[in-house]
């Protein structure tokens, strides 16, 4: 009898025991009050970090590769031509919501008092309710790829027009029985390689159709919200802080792998008080500590182990006019981009832990080539390259073009009225004139409205610039959303004013319009990301359209007990705390 | 007395009522709307028109006037354009008792420094205490609370341990009546010191000074020379009959200082990570979020107006010859 009572007693013990484990808690910030919750609303950071960890996507982005990777579906279909894409989803995931009475999370149910299971119709509802000009979403361009949904957000055209819906389910004369309730199909206007990062953001995300048709633009308060995700939303003073915990009933293939129970978010926006909080162990980590305080971070023995610097998905760059003398000739580009010393820039002028670039997209998007020794080995100093020897080469580039010493030359340099860009154009026309001391540069600024206008493709040559300087951020992690929409000769914003009909290297920028045309329409990620590393070679080396100049960068503070994974997006399921070491403090 | 303070009432009811029609015409003449962008894109036509129409902004001017002042009577404002979730009396509901407590606190803070630094001073004048007390009042005056609030937190919070280094002790949602938080939370304490203490500084310094130039106006009258011939004590003397007397000017501006510094407040909230009002005065204008700015704008006056009440109804405790007819 004594075993047994022993028996009992082990399996109550075992049974009660997470009850007395303390949860493990995270303590973040988010860096000010997100706007909203809503996946159809969301279009900053902030927005988006919550909407990530509440409301899973169809798929999801491998987080070094950024290729689509399986969440809701768990695998997809693109037809021959490219233009039609279906997801097949999977039927174990619930619409879930916190109940403060009982404290803890709860499924949704329906009036049935059945569980309501995550189905093609909600992603079809939420895709529908994003372009809906009643919901006024910003948001709702990059969705415009799929058939109708331009006119639908335009108002021009119906909603029931749009190309998404679920499978038909088709009987053997092909006359279709009924609908796959776990398969959605997206019609789109052309065949897009990229549509899988287009399906993994929040703005095609599955909404609850019911809890916003219950509580209008007020469905998103913890009170109201029901989701989906790895975190569920426990309670939200606006302005101060948000509580999360973990959704017990997420399959466990769509768990992150990290142990986090709460996390709890405040709203600090001073980044002195926000890094005074995490000096204080109130925060287990940081995303950017107060510039001023960076070069003491790095010297401290302590909080320098703890700094992390991340890419950010933005780039610094010079574009060159390329039909406006001497710019027209590429050696003079060149000669140029090679002078322009972008490790001293980020140390010195910047110092906000950029990275010094040589490609156009940065490490975190998908098809990128950046840092990669093959792509304007100079601009980043490897494969024997240093700057000495960058200034060397250009020389004798410039030489060859006619220039020895930059005799002759004279170049306008534009940027928008801002201190931050003078000192860089400072700079970069001290390095120039040291390297080709007979050539004359000069600096224009203009108010930001004026010179977005003036440096468009449309104004005649005489008033643009020889140089301009602009930045690029993503709106999805795809090269097509960089080299295709900015830099595209025929389809392209295409500020440098490429044409295939360049006597220099019109051969070139014609591969490079067929490679980044192609490129967007191939669905194969192996073969896609061939092409724009062909792509960036083109466009930095042979071409040399712009001159990149650093990628912008996160600069990270992590607690020694703090483990983080890197998304473009924080994926709060996949980082991990020690308790005992951070017990330790 | 009851007369005055009901008359007095009756006349801030037209008070308001200009004040809301002017302020509704003040920020619909500011350029641009409220949907005119998101961050620097600009938001289709088609999407603000439907927006527009959602929140009756396509009706005539005076029809949106008469709807305002008619939902404004109910305490009913409408949703906030910036956060749609919520409306702007929910917002208003939450973050003014908060910045009413750290405004109370800061001005106790203000009134405890202000007036025995100010008192020393004119007691002691052209000593070198008067010198020191007038050089601390003119720093704490030109110390801006962006300097100040992060210099007291380096100190108190980070290299002595001593206090925690920002947000405010309290439970939101969880205030007595709505409002008012646990006096004897010792965590409330802990939190509230620092941002009173910042926020408090920098009034009492005019504190201090007004209070030092009104009693050195007031020890020179007939009545404080007689009561020293009464051969009362110099302490009791000053403080008794003096300092009552010279209070009424500081009186005077303590009514619109504490509509300032409830509603003021942006920075000091901003720095210590406070959820107060602060923060809607000044970005509900560079929102143009109407409902918030309207909402708002009428706060700060009704405040205003019934803290200027307070003070004519205190003169006459101050100085008993004033009297309300």
């Amino acid at each position: 009898m004594k075993l047994s009572k022993l028996a009992i007693l082990a399996v109550v013990g075992l049974m009660i025991w997470p009850a007395f484990a303390a949860p493990v808690i995270l303590n973040r910030n988010l860096g000010t009050e997100p706007p909203t919750a809503d996946p159809a609303l969301g279009e900053d950071t902030t927005s988006i970090e919550i909407i990530e960890q509440m409301f899973l996507g169809l798929v999801d982005m491998d987080e070094v590769t950024m290729a689509p990777i399986p969440e809701l579906a768990a695998r997809w279909e693109v037809s021959a031509d490219g233009l039609t894409w279906t997801f097949f989803m999977r039927k174990d995931v619930y619409w879930v919501k916190y109940d403060a009475k009982a404290g803890q999370v709860v499924y949704d149910l329906d009036e049935g008092g059945q569980k309501r299971p995550v189905t093609g119709n909600d992603v079809v509802y939420g895709v529908k309710r994003t372009l809906s000009p009643e919901t006024g979403s910003n948001y709702a361009y990059v969705l415009y790829i799929i058939d109708g949904a331009l006119e639908a957000n335009e108002g021009t055209g119906a909603l029931d027009d749009v190309g998404v819906g679920l499978l038909p389910i088709k009987n053997e004369k092909g006359e279709t029985v009924g609908y796959d309730q776990y398969a959605v199909q997206f019609k789109l206007i052309a065949p897009a390689g990229y549509f899988g990062q287009i399906a993994s953001m929040w703005v095609a995300r599955p909404q609850p159709q019911w809890a916003i048709a219950k509580h209008g633009d007020a469905w998103i308060e913890p009170e109201n919200i029901v989701t989906n995700g790895s975190y569920v939303m426990k309670t939200w003073v606006h302005n101060d802080n948000l509580v999360f915990v973990r959704n017990p009933y997420i399959p466990a293939a769509l768990w992150g792998g990290g142990n986090i129970d709460e996390v709890h978010c405040v709203t600090i926006v001073e980044d002195s008080t926000e890094f005074a909080m995490y000096l204080n162990n109130e925060l287990d980590t940081i995303d950017g500590p107060p510039l001023p305080e960076m070069d003491r971070i790095k010297t401290d023995p302590v909080l320098s182990k703890q700094l992390n610097i991340r890419p950010q998905p933005c780039t610094y760059y010079y574009g060159f006019v390329t039909t406006k003398p001497p710019m027209d000739n590429p050696d003079v580009r060149k000669a140029l981009s090679m002078t322009i010393d972008r490790k001293t820039i980020v140390e010195q002028v910047t110092k906000g832990g950029q990275i010094p670039a040589n490609t156009f997209a940065g490490g975190t998007i998908f098809g990128n080539a950046a840092l990669s020794p093959e792509i304007a080995p100079w601009a980043i100093g490897v494969a024997g390259w240093d700057y000495d020897k960058a200034v060397t080469a250009a020389q004798q580039l410039l030489a060859g073009a006619g220039y020895p010493d930059g005799a002759g030359l004279e170049i306008i340099l534009m940027h928008n009225v801002s201190e931050g860009h003078a000192r860089i154009a400072q700079a970069i026309q001290a390095m120039w004139t040291k390297a080709f001391p007979k050539a004359k540069f000069i600096i224009e600024t203009q108010e930001w409205g004026t010179y977005l206008k003036t440096i468009t493709k449309e104004t005649p040559i005489e008033n643009v610039p020889h140089v301009y300087r602009l930045g690029w951020c993503q709106d999805y992690p795809d090269q097509n959303n960089w080299v295709h929409e900015v830099l595209n000769p025929t389809l392209g914003e295409n500020k440098p004013r490429l044409s295939a009909n360049d006597p220099y290297v019109g051969a070139a920028i014609a591969r490079f319009d067929a490679v980044t045309t192609q490129a967007g329409r191939l669905s194969d990620p192996v073969e896609r990301a061939k092409l724009y590393f062909e792509a960036e070679k083109l466009l930095i080396d042979e071409i040399v359209a712009i001159a990149p100049i650093y990628y912008y960068s996160y600069n990270i503070m992590n607690k020694p007990w703090m483990t983080r994974k890197w998304h473009d997006t924080p994926h709060w399921d996949t980082w991990s705390i020690d308790m005992a070491l951070k017990a330790k403090g | 007395m009851i007369q005055y303070l009901v008359r007095r009432l009756l006349w801030a009811i037209p008070v308001l009522l200009a004040i809301m029609v002017v302020t509704f015409f003040l920020a619909r003449a500011i350029p641009g709307g409220p949907f005119d962008f998101r961050g620097d894109k600009q938001i289709p036509e088609t999407i603000r028109k439907n927006l527009e129409r959602k929140y009756g902004l396509d009706l005539p001017l005076h029809q949106q006037l008469g709807r305002w002042i008619w939902d404004a009577i109910r305490f009913d404002f409408g949703p906030s354009y910036a956060s749609r979730s919520q409306t702007v009396t929910d917002i208003l509901k939450r973050t003014f008792p908060i910045s009413f407590q750290l405004g109370v606190l800061a001005l106790l803070f203000a009134l405890c420094i202000g007036i025995p630094m100010g008192t020393i001073a004119a007691v002691k004048q052209n000593t070198i205490v008067d010198y020191g007390a007038t050089f601390a009042a003119i720093l704490g005056v030109s110390m801006p609370t962006m300097v100040t609030g992060p210099l007291l937190m380096w100190v108190f919070a980070l290299i002595l341990g001593w206090l925690p280094a920002a947000r405010w002790g309290t439970d939101y949602t969880q205030l007595y009546l709505g409002f008012f938080p646990n006096l004897l939370s010792g965590k409330f304490w802990l939190h509230a010191i620092l941002p009173s203490l910042t926020l408090g500084l920098a009034y009492s310094a005019s504190i201090a000074r007004l209070t030092r130039a009104s009693l050195l106006q007031v020890i020179r009258e007939d009545y404080i020379r007689t009561a020293y011939a009464k051969g009362l004590p110099g302490r009791r003397t000053v403080i008794l009959h003096g300092l009552r007397n010279s209070l009424i000017p500081v009186a005077t501006v303590l009514g619109p200082m504490f509509a300032g510094i409830v509603t003021g407040s942006m920075i000091v909230e901003q720095i210590f990570g406070i959820a107060g009002m602060g923060k809607y005065f000044v970005t509900s204008v560079t929102n143009r979020d109407y409902p918030m700015i309207m909402g708002a704008v009428l706060l700060y006056s009704v405040l205003l107006v019934g803290a200027n009440l307070l003070v004519d109804v205190s003169y006459a405790w101050l100085d008993p010859r004033i009297r309300y007819d």
